[in-house]
Parts: C-alpha cells; sequence; structure tokens
C-alpha cells in the first residue's frame, strides 16, 4: 500500500507581479517502509513537495491543484488544528539546515522532549525523559550529553539530535531536506548509515531531499528527479543512477548531466563539462520541453511540444523525445 | 585540466613556505586550568607558483586556521609564513597591508561574502581603492572589467551594474573571484569555495578556477573537506588532522594508494557513497569506517593522535608506540612506489 500519494500537485509562489508555479503537476508515491529521494538543482522545486506535505508551504504559497494523500487521509484543505495533530506522529519534517535551527539557550534534551509533550499531552514527564534518552541512544549520542546545549555540539551531533526530535513521536514517514548537505564527508556518512539503519530497524518510510545522487543512492530505493518545477525521470536508484561499464544508465538528458557533474575518484582525473547555462524563468510561459535550451541533444521537436513520459522499464520512466520518437 | 607534473617542484619558486606554524587559542577554564585550543599544531607546507594545493580534513581538523593564518586574520602563535622574502607573521601595520595584495581569500558562502547594497562593480572595484591601485577612475574601471571577464562574468558591462540578489550562487562565487583576482595576486586561498554551491554549479567554479591558474600562473591553497573535489583540481593534496598534517603529497599517490590510515578512511567513506550498485539493487551500505567524532584539540590525545580512532592501531594489536610516541612526517614510498610524505609509525608502504 502507499504510505504517501502525491497526484497532480501544482504549487504557486504570489510574488510581486505576478505568480510562479514552483511545481507543476508532480505526482509520486511512497510505499510503506520505502525510501524515495527527490534530485535536482536548487530552485527546481523539490524542497516546495517536501513542504507541501505537512502543508508547511510558505504563506505566499497555494497549492493550486492536486492532492496529497498520507495514510489514507487527504491533506490538501485541512485546518492547521487538524495538520498539528498529524504532524510529528505521522509525518515529521528534517528541514534543511535544521541542525542550526536548535534554540541556542535551551538544552537540547528539552527541546525534544517538547516535542513529545507538544503531541502527545498525555505522557508524563517522566516518561517523556525515558523516551528522549532512549532516542539520543539510537541515534548514536551518548544520553550523558543530553543536558547540553547546542553549542556544545558538532554539527553532526546536531543533525542526529535534529533527526532524533523529528522521530520521538514515532512518525511513519520522515522527510529530510538536504539531511546532510552542511557536513563534512565523515559525518554525512554517519547520517547517512544512520538514516538506513532507522529504515532497517524501524521500518520508516522515508522522503529525502537532496541534490546530492550520491547520498541518495546510498539511501533510496526509488528517485524522482525534477527540473523547473516537472518530473523529468522517476526509478529504482540503481537504475536510475547506476552506471553499466562507464556510462550512466539514467534515461534522461538532465539526469545524465547531474551525475557527470560530480566528480569521481574512480573516474578519470577530469572536470566535467558540467551544466551550462539556467533553469528556466518559471514566471514565463514555458512552451516545449523545459530542458531544452540546457540540452546537448535538443531536437526542432523539443522547443514546441512538451514531451511525453515513457516507460522505459517497470516503473522507470522519463519525459524525453528521445525515448518515444528521436534516435536512441 | 592541465598536466599535474608540469610544475617542476626542485626549480620553481615557492610562493608560500609554512614553517612549524602553530596556532593556539586559549579556550575556557576547566577546573580552574586555563585550556588551549590547539587548532594548528605545528604544520609545514610550500606552495610552487601556479601550484594547487589542497587542504583536505573533517570539520574542525584545523584547516581553515591554517588559511585564516596565512593571511593574518588569525595571529599565529609562533612559526613563520614566508612569502616574497617576507616573514607575514611577523609583519604589522603597511608592511602587512602591502602583503596581503599578493595572497587574497574566496570564502565558502558566496551568499554572506558580499554586501547586499553593494554593486558587482563596487565590490570588485573596492580591493583596488583599498589598496590604492589604478591612478585614474577610468584605469580602475578597466581592471574590473578585465576582471569580471577573466571570472566568465559576461557581458560584463552588464553584470558590473548587478546587484547579489539578482544573480545565482554560482554567479556570486564568480564576483568573489573576480575580486580576488582584480589585484592581480599570487596567491588565492579558496575556503570551501564549492560546498554551498549546486552540483552544476560547482564544476563551472572548478573549472574558471583551474583555468585561471593556467591562464595568470596563479597559486592556490585548496581548502575542501571533499576528497573527490580534491582529486580533480589539486596537483598535491596534504591530508589534515588535529591540526597536523598527517599525509602529503601528489594528488594521484594519495588517492590511488595512501599510506596513513586517516587518509585511507577519508577515501572509504568519499568512494562509499560512489559505490557501483551493479548487481546490487538494495543500497544498504551502512559501514561506519570511523567511528565517534574527531577528539577535541583541547584534549589532544598522546602518541600519534589519531590511535584512538585508527583502524590500522586495533589492527596490529594495539602497539605501544602508537600511544607514546607523537609520529613525524617522513618520506614514505607507497604501494605504488610514489613518494609521499605520512605521520605514521606503520605507514602502507615503505618507509
Amino acid at each position: 500500500m502507499n504510505l504517501l500519494e502525491i497526484s497532480e500537485l501544482s504549487v504557486d509562489y504570489g510574488v510581486s507581479g505576478g505568480t510562479v508555479r514552483a511545481v507543476d503537476h508532480v505526482s509520486l508515491f511512497v510505499q510503506e517502509g520505502e525510501s524515495v529521494g527527490i534530485a535536482g538543482e536548487s530552485g527546481c522545486g523539490k524542497t516546495t513537495v517536501g513542504l507541501a506535505v505537512p502543508l508547511l508551504l510558505p504563506r505566499n504559497a497555494t497549492v493550486s491543484s492536486g492532492e496529497i494523500v498520507l495514510d489514507g487521509h487527504s491533506l490538501v484543505g485541512r485546518s492547521e488544528a487538524e495538520m498539528n495533530r498529524l504532524r510529528w506522529k505521522s509525518v515529521a519534517f528534517v528541514f534543511q539546515g535544521a541542525m542550526n535551527a536548535l534554540n541556542p539557550v535551551l538544552r537540547i534534551d528539552r527541546q525534544i522532549r517538547e516535542a513529545i509533550t507538544r503531541h502527545e499531552p498525555e505522557v508524563s514527564k517522566a516518561a517523556a525523559t525515558t523516551r528522549v534518552m532512549e532516542m539520543f541512544d539510537f541515534v548514536g549520542v551518548s544520553p550523558t550529553r543530553a543536558k547540553s546545549y547546542p553549542h556544545e555540539f558538532s554539527g553532526g551531533m546536531r543533525q542526529r539530535a535534529m533527526i532524533a526530535m523529528a522521530l520521538v513521536c514515532r512518525p511513519r514517514l520522515l522527510i529530510a531536506d538536504e539531511p546532510t548537505t552542511a557536513l563534512d564527508v565523515i559525518s554525512q556518512s554517519q547520517i547517512l548509515a544512520l538514516l538506513n539503519r532507522l529504515r532497517r530497524d524501524q521500518g520508516l518510510s522515508l522522503v529525502m531531499i537532496s541534490h546530492d545522487l550520491a547520498a541518495i543512492k546510498r539511501v533510496c530505493d526509488r528517485v524522482v528527479v525534477m527540473y523547473a518545477g516537472v518530473v523529468v525521470e522517476v526509478g529504482s536508484s540503481h537504475e536510475v543512477l547506476g552506471t553499466q561499464g562507464r556510462r550512466a544508465r539514467a534515461a534522461h538528458p538532465y539526469t545524465q548531466a547531474l551525475i557527470q557533474a560530480h566528480p569521481d575518484l574512480r573516474g578519470e582525473r577530469t572536470l566535467s563539462e558540467g551544466l551550462r547555462g539556467h533553469p528556466p524563468d518559471l514566471s514565463t510561459p514555458l512552451v516545449g520541453c523545459r530542458f531544452a535550451d540546457r540540452c546537448p541533444k535538443v531536437m526542432a521537436l523539443c522547443r514546441t511540444t512538451p514531451p511525453p513520459t515513457t516507460e522505459i522499464s517497470p516503473g522507470h520512466l522519463a519525459a524525453c523525445h528521445l525515448l518515444s520518437s528521436g534516435p536512441s | 585540466m592541465s598536466d599535474p607534473t608540469s610544475i617542476d617542484r626542485a626549480t620553481s619558486e615557492d610562493v608560500l613556505r609554512v614553517r612549524d606554524l602553530v596556532v593556539h587559542f586559549s579556550g575556557r577554564r576547566v577546573a580552574g586550568r586555563a585550556s588551549t585550543v590547539r587548532a594548528v599544531d605545528g604544520v609545514s607546507f610550500e606552495i610552487a607558483r601556479g601550484e594547487i594545493l589542497a587542504l583536505v580534513g573533517e570539520s574542525g581538523c584545523g584547516k581553515s586556521t591554517i588559511a585564516t593564518s596565512v593571511m593574518r586574520l588569525t595571529q599565529p602563535t609562533s612559526g613563520q609564513i614566508l612569502s616574497g622574502g617576507e616573514d607575514l607573521a611577523k609583519l604589522r601595520g603597511a608592511q602587512l597591508r602591502r602583503a596581503r595584495r599578493r595572497i587574497q581569500m574566496i570564502f565558502q558562502d558566496p551568499f554572506g561574502s558580499l554586501d547586499p547594497r553593494q554593486s558587482v562593480f563596487d565590490a570588485v572595484e573596492e580591493p583596488l581603492v583599498i589598496h590604492s591601485v589604478g591612478a585614474t577612475p577610468e584605469e580602475r574601471r578597466d581592471r574590473v572589467m578585465r576582471a569580471l571577464d577573466f571570472a566568465h562574468l559576461r557581458p560584463p558591462e552588464r553584470l558590473a551594474r548587478a546587484y547579489p540578489h539578482e544573480l545565482s550562487g554560482g554567479q556570486r562565487q564568480r564576483v568573489a573571484i573576480a575580486s580576488a583576482m582584480v589585484l592581480g595576486p599570487e596567491l588565492v586561498i579558496a575556503d570551501e569555495p564549492v560546498s554551498m554551491l549546486d552540483v552544476s554549479a560547482r564544476s563551472g567554479i572548478l573549472r574558471l578556477m583551474v583555468d585561471l591558474r593556467d591562464r595568470l600562473g596563479v597559486s592556490y591553497l585548496f581548502i575542501t573537506h571533499d576528497l573527490a573535489v580534491a582529486w580533480v583540481v589539486a596537483d598535491r593534496i596534504a591530508v589534515v588532522y588535529l591540526g597536523r598534517i598527517v599525509e602529503i603529497g601528489p594528488c594521484e599517490s594519495v588517492v590511488a594508494a595512501p599510506a596513513h590510515p586517516y587518509t585511507t578512511a577519508l577515501l572509504a567513506v568519499t568512494s562509499e557513497e560512489d559505490l557501483p550498485t551493479e548487481g546490487d539493487p538494495s543500497p544498504t551500505g551502512s559501514t561506519e569506517v570511523l567511528a565517534g567524532e574527531t577528539p577535541s584539540a583541547v584534549n589532544v590525545p598522546p602518541g600519534c593522535r589519531f590511535h584512538p580512532r585508527c583502524p590500522r592501531y586495533r589492527t596490529l594489536g594495539e602497539p605501544e608506540v602508537c600511544r607514546v610516541s607523537d609520529p613525524v612526517l617522513r618520506a614514505v614510498s607507497g604501494n605504488d612506489g610514489l613518494v609521499r610524505e605520512c605521520a605514521c609509525h606503520f605507514p602502507e608502504g615503505v618507509s
């Protein structure tokens, strides 16, 4: 069964002089116990999709179409009070840069305990404290450090504390936005290992939003690649982000370019061409394929007609004219 | 990409020589005793003209303190910073300002390092004004436009009028590069210049930096936590752990055949993330190569400072020498036959 199902979701931001459609008819699903990555450059709409699920979008954003169904409950249009009951207990969120969002003047154990007392007022203080200590142990921070202040923790430890806080009400789905981006490689590796352990031991479902394809590949079963507000490719991480010999297995030229933009310690010691140019301006009308201006394989058709979605193998889909009509 | 062997280290002139650099900060009093943070604890290296040296290590290892000491934004406790026949560690006032013209810095955060009320032109012109370079406004304008063009901010006339909020992260970092380059420095210190950027902007900035080295002969001290980034841009890599260089050598040999167990561990976490999953559809790799956090620079472990986390120390049955004797950098011929320097009692390869 699908724990989360997003269908045809569109989100508009009101900006001076009009609206910008940051997310345009995006559909994706997360099965029970599954881990799904959302990848793409900054500004592609991946964070907006993540924020839309717990309805934590900024004030100037509106969901203009689509459905979000979490565990059988439709979420769009719910009141703040109703959402508050679902947040943390059904779906928890680790924000981008969240490790810097801890209150600097409160001890960390108290901040985590607050998440329990806020959402489960029936739990006694003693029971809440026990749960906080268990959580510390579980995310790999010694419970003896629970009474520390945030500045006494390293970045990696603060990120573990944030994950502990997100999980303390035992949500079924965790949405983590760039959970490793500001960390050094060793802390990154430890946080990714922790997320994998949470999935294995707790059956947690996970949506991980990241521009780091290597991190997604390590933690996620499937990946959704977004570009300029639309989904361009979706499939198993193995297929979309894997390589066959030296060639990327990705079907969409955008995904291929993203993969090649990563320096690879096993490959040649060269800098890739990378992606030239910028994503299109979403406040202007868009015709054809949104990636056309930057695509190395662009054809005349791409500039006039939006590409249809093609199924390459079961569950692996991409939206590119090359897959449906052009040369392979 | 230029040929990394093109720099003849024996004959070329060094733009920077750091000798026994020590930076200690006095920390807060613990149990009545003043504690000392040994952020940089005896570091020596040199950078040749046109060379890119990468300093690689975890956060808190002291790599940024090394950078700010070379800029003299941090006062070194002891040691020499030799550049242009002067010891920067001893300079003050006007002499120091003059010396700083030769060494410029690029910071990690292109969103924080630019003044939002300053146009691109003003930001790039500012170093010229501060150092009184360019006799007339026209001459300064010429230099600014050339710097913008060098940094691929094109067309320069249009971008010069832009403000930071109108620019993407990659463009802002190009502005930072242009202001670093406008004085024609010999050495640019780049502190994590791409770690806040998107993958797509990242390779563009790295290419630009290497390209400027190739065209202008500028040297870089390139600070990064990401070995994969160091590997594609640097000529040599210095791996820093708790305020010391534990391994330094040509890029290829440090990456292909690391001698120090810490380098091996850093490589393992980096390439573990890059692991091909061919034939393994469930990516559940969850090995933690290095357990625990970096020990604090207040309590540097005795003997080899890496021994409490060292896998080789445990494999070898916890030899006493690692606990009591602090290893120094010495030449080691690695498994690939190439020489690098490594501070380990039991390096991989032949010492």
